[in-house]
């Protein structure tokens, strides 16, 4: 982290980001809107009963409302459960405190047990997909109201008197409503955390979880796990609203049908889904609906339900949405620099010219050298503890590679995988790729290279067959442990984050590299060593989106504004961001300019002098042949030659079955 | 046991109707219309104010499917087009038709009041005894009018150009497009299909419940609890959960308690869905869909 630090002062005035003069302002400004939201919540608090009890129900629903969009908006996961969830909160504070338990106890308690209930619901219901969750969400819902309904202790469908809250003690009784302080600083420590994850390296990761999953779990996220945990967060805040929704007086299952859940999913969705403000402003528009327009109850779930279905239909993205866009039209703020503009002019001139400057300073420091050394060392100090497996496979590895044993950053032995379908798409594979080399994969369509890199990088696991990185055995290790080993990888089709600019979506690659990412996002900005960190990964992922040569200008433009070639490039920088030992590129020129290849080559080599070694699929042979120090060539799962690349290109199998000569 | 059985089936047929209105509109596209049950509502409501109003009884009826066919392809013109045109891949839809759903029902509750109106007798109640149970004409109408559906269904899905171009559209939309096929011409027709699919359902259960609003939610929600149960990629499988679902109901009427039919539909719901998530009738029979099942375990594991 001191090395990232090290290159903050000097990148950050030069990168996409211009210096901000007001940011020192930010923590005043911050001090100053807390300030006034707790002028605002005495003020209530003093109010009349009557407004206590309609903002009280606006503030619980939109702690709801912002719950629910940190699973809905930023996850992709369209929860209908958390009327239930809300439920769970709201009588499980009820029953326990008839039974004696304190109310302030019971605070920990709903935040605990909801959020472990929305634990073993999404464990149970992320197992299928997206729409099998939402269903699966909205059934809980139906099953919590009609169990709430039918029951005894829960008073059937009168339902229960909620607990009474303790008012002040006299000398605080200046305070007005200890309710509504109540409230108030619950709905505060709600967007505390979820604006925190919001602004934390953890967003970027959510966002990818929900638009590019393979590209997160290739950077090594748990994705299923971080649903469960997002989810279950979610859940917790959610039956912390049904704790405070408990004093509010009585408490019937009517008031957590899956209306309720759909009419979360309707402020979340009209205030502006994913956004900070949307939720908030939902959950107000729609609670101070019918106090504002009071009309027979009925014609006002039609009116509201009219809106909403003009709003999701015309303005999908919502009030903040909308307002964002016109204030961009105005010209408020600022679209991505000059990004439009630049989509016609030819990259190649601007982007080789730092290449060119970098390329004889790298070349004259001897790094090469030293890096061969350290490596091998660092490999033999390992081996005596490796296990049998390990220490066979490097025996049969001198056999094979004719080099040093221990030279070996990848083995492959004996892999065998079969799709479910039926075909055999690897059959008895034996690889060993170099350390420091740049190996070539290459083999017609259909000879199972993707599905050979699909294994080394875990998206896959082997029917029989051991892989082996830098002495462990990894074949049995899930995909997203992998980057942990040192193997970072490329898809064939890049799919980014469109809605992030191209730094942040380099900065997932850094997720395996920074700890506790998920652990800290709840509270990120309020940690100065968090912070730091994510200064550091901001610069570092502009550094490594320099290393591959693309301009700045594209480095603050959004990814769905990016030409593909940029996006391909992208993503390959964010697999070096993460500073692998092993890069597997999955057909890294497919739909590449000859300048963009140009940029990739160079890339390739510069990671060689750093010591990476590659793995490359590609079917350009002669960049293969140009690249690559070793070749391996399959055909129909199975091995036709490997060896050093001017062997390979004499070979006369491989002339017959992939040269065609 | 016997009258447990033939009248969970006639239970079952109705809610089975329901199911495969929700599975022939997804079936086409990919869609599940939330406000199905609205659309069972619509029709009975419409049926028993027209024949209020001495309508004779077959034109009200015949009134009520046309209303609630048309209320179908109106909910995918409104609600459900424009969404999808925006983004195909996210769900709006499905909170965009949840709420043509509320708003079907407070529309109905306003104009006609919560409270329950008289519908007209389709059958005489009379019985028919079939080794020593009973069944009314109206049940064996119903069941017969069930599988009458899902013939017709399949007989178009199988045997005409129509049916075989749907069932394209149904595997693969874009590609279906790409070769000519008009996938909004066919997104109409299944809507409609639903919507009439639904009403029909109305029909056969009006004479039983009598017509108001909030029946749309209840029976809306035991047609969706049949449809996971059955499966929801074909309407011979959403049938299927619903005949499952209408015998276990009965069945628990029976054995556990008269007021068991409330809660029990839920509980079989989350078993099948926890050990079956794609329904029992998926693909195939249950046994065919065991032994794909071990084999898509495995590949989930081997994917993870």
């Amino acid at each position: 982290m001191t090395a990232m630090d090290a290159t903050v002062g000097s990148r950050q005035p030069r990168g996409s980001r211009r210096p901000r003069p007001w940011a020192r302002w930010i923590p005043l400004g911050w001090t100053a809107l807390v300030v006034a939201y707790l002028v605002a919540t005495y003020r209530i608090a003093n109010d009349s009963l009557y407004v206590q009890s309609v903002v009280l129900t606006a503030a619980i629903f939109a702690i709801l409302a912002v719950s629910l969009d940190l699973v809905a908006g930023a996850t992709g996961l369209y929860s209908l459960g958390h009327a239930g969830l809300f439920a769970l909160g709201a009588y499980g504070t009820t029953l326990l405190n008839q039974h004696g338990w304190h109310i302030f106890l019971l605070l920990p308690v709903s935040l605990v047990g909801v959020g472990l209930v929305g634990i073993v619901l999404g464990t149970v219901s992320l197992r299928v997909s997206g729409l099998y969750f939402a269903i699966m969400t909205f059934i809980f819902t139906l099953v919590v109201t009609v169990l709430l309904s039918n029951l005894e202790f829960t008073g059937g469908l009168q339902g229960l008197p909620g607990p009474l809250f303790p008012d002040f003690p006299p000398a605080l009784s200046g305070l007005g409503s200890s309710l509504a302080w109540c409230v108030g600083l619950i709905l505060l420590a709600t967007l505390v955390v979820v604006w925190s994850i919001r602004s934390s390296p953890l967003y970027p990761v959510l966002l990818a979880i929900r638009d590019a999953e393979p590209f997160a779990a290739a950077a090594g996220v748990r994705t299923s796990a971080m649903k469960v945990g997002v989810f279950g967060l979610s859940a917790a805040l959610a039956g912390m609203a049904g704790w405070a929704f408990s004093f509010l007086g009585f408490i019937s299952p009517g008031q957590f049908n899956w209306t309720v859940s759909v009419n979360l999913l309707v402020m979340v969705i009209l205030g502006g889904i994913n956004t900070r403000l949307g939720p908030l402003i939902g959950a107000a528009f729609v609670s101070a609906f019918p106090v504002v327009i009071s009309i027979d109850p009925f014609l006002q779930e039609v009116v509201l339900g009219g809106i909403f279905i003009l709003v999701i239909v015309l303005f999908p993205t919502g009030i903040v949405g909308v307002v964002s866009t016109l204030a961009r039209r105005a010209g408020w703020r600022r679209p991505p620099p000059e990004a439009p503009a630049s989509t016609t002019v030819d990259i190649a001139p601007v982007t080789q010219a730092p290449l060119a400057d970098r390329a004889p300073g790298t070349n004259s420091d001897g790094a090469p050298g030293s890096d061969r050394d350290g490596a091998p060392g660092s490999n033999r100090d390992r081996a005596p503890g490796s296990n049998g497996a390990g220490t066979s496979s490097d025996a049969t590895l001198g056999s094979n590679g004719g080099g040093n044993g221990s030279d070996a950053a990848l083995v492959c032995r004996g892999i065998s995988f079969r799709y479910p379908t039926g075909t055999k798409a690897v059959d008895d594979v034996d690889l060993v790729v170099r350390r420091g080399t740049i190996h070539g994969l290459i083999g017609p369509n259909g000879s199972g290279k993707s599905t050979l890199v699909n294994l080394i990088s875990g998206q896959l696991r082997p029917d029989s067959g051991t892989i082996e990185v830098n002495g462990h055995l990894v074949h049995d290790a899930a995909a997203w442990s992998r980057p942990k080993r040192g193997i970072m990888r490329t898809f064939q089709t890049a799919v980014l984050v469109q809605e992030l600019p191209a730094t942040e979506n380099v900065t997932i690659g850094l997720y395996s590299k920074v700890g506790h990412i998920a652990g800290r996002a709840a509270l990120w900005p309020l940690l100065p060593g968090a912070r730091r960190d994510q200064r550091g990964m901001r610069s570092h992922a502009a550094s490594a989106l320099g290393m591959t040569g693309l301009d700045r200008r594209w480095a603050g433009a959004l990814i769905a504004d990016l030409p593909h070639g940029v996006e391909q490039l992208t993503q390959l920088a964010a697999a070096c961001a993460g500073q692998p030992s092993i890069l597997v590129l999955d057909e890294p020129l497919a739909g590449l300019s000859r300048s963009e290849i140009e940029q990739v080559s160079q890339v390739l080599r510069r990671l060689q002098r750093d010591g990476v070694t590659v793995i490359v699929i590609e079917h350009q042979t002669r960049f293969v042949f140009e690249m690559c120090q070793d070749v391996t060539v399959l055909a129909a799962g199975r091995l036709v030659a490997s060896g050093p690349a001017a062997e390979v290109r004499s070979n006369d199998r491989v002339r017959e079955v992939y040269l065609g000569q | 046991m016997l009258q447990v059985l033939l009248s969970g089936v006639a239970t079952g047929a109705v809610y089975g109707l329901v199911a495969m209105a929700f599975a022939v509109v997804y079936y086409v596209t990919r869609v599940i219309n939330f406000a199905t049950g609205q659309l069972l509502m619509m029709s009975i409501m419409a049926t028993a104010t027209l024949s209020e109003h001495g309508f004779p009884v077959a034109l009200a009826i015949l009134i009520g499917l046309a209303m609630s066919t048309c209320a179908g392809v109106v909910i995918y013109g409104l609600a459900v087009r424009p969404v999808l045109r925006f983004s195909r891949f996210s769900f709006a839809w499905l909170v965009s038709t949840l709420g043509v759903a509320i708003v079907l029902e407070s529309v109905a509750a306003a104009v006609f009041g919560p409270t329950s109106r008289g519908f007209p007798a389709l059958l005489h109640q009379k019985s028919v005894h079939l080794a020593g149970a009973s069944v009314t004409w109206q049940e064996l109408l119903a069941i017969g009018v069930a599988l009458g559906c899902l013939a017709g269904f399949e007989l178009v899905r199988r045997r005409t150009l129509f049916g075989k171009v749907g069932m394209a559209i149904a595997a693969d939309p874009e590609m279906a497009s790409a070769v000519g096929a008009n996938t909004t011409m066919y997104a109409v027709f299944a809507f409609g299909t639903g919507g009439l699919l639904a009403g029909v359902a109305g029909v056969l259960v009006g004479p039983i419940t009598y017509a108001n609003p909030y029946l749309g939610g209840t029976y809306g929600i035991v047609g969706f609890i049949a449809l996971m149960i059955g499966g929801v990629e074909k309407p011979a499988a959403a049938l299927g959960g619903g005949l499952v679902l209408g015998v276990l109901s009965v069945g628990a009427n029976t054995y556990i308690g008269s007021q068991a039919s409330d809660w029990f539909p839920f509980v079989v719901v989350i078993v099948v869905l926890l050990f079956a998530p794609h329904g029992l009738f998926a693909s195939g029979n249950l046994l065919k869909r065991r032994a794909r099942r071990v084999g898509a375990r495995y590949a989930s594991a081997e994917g993870a």
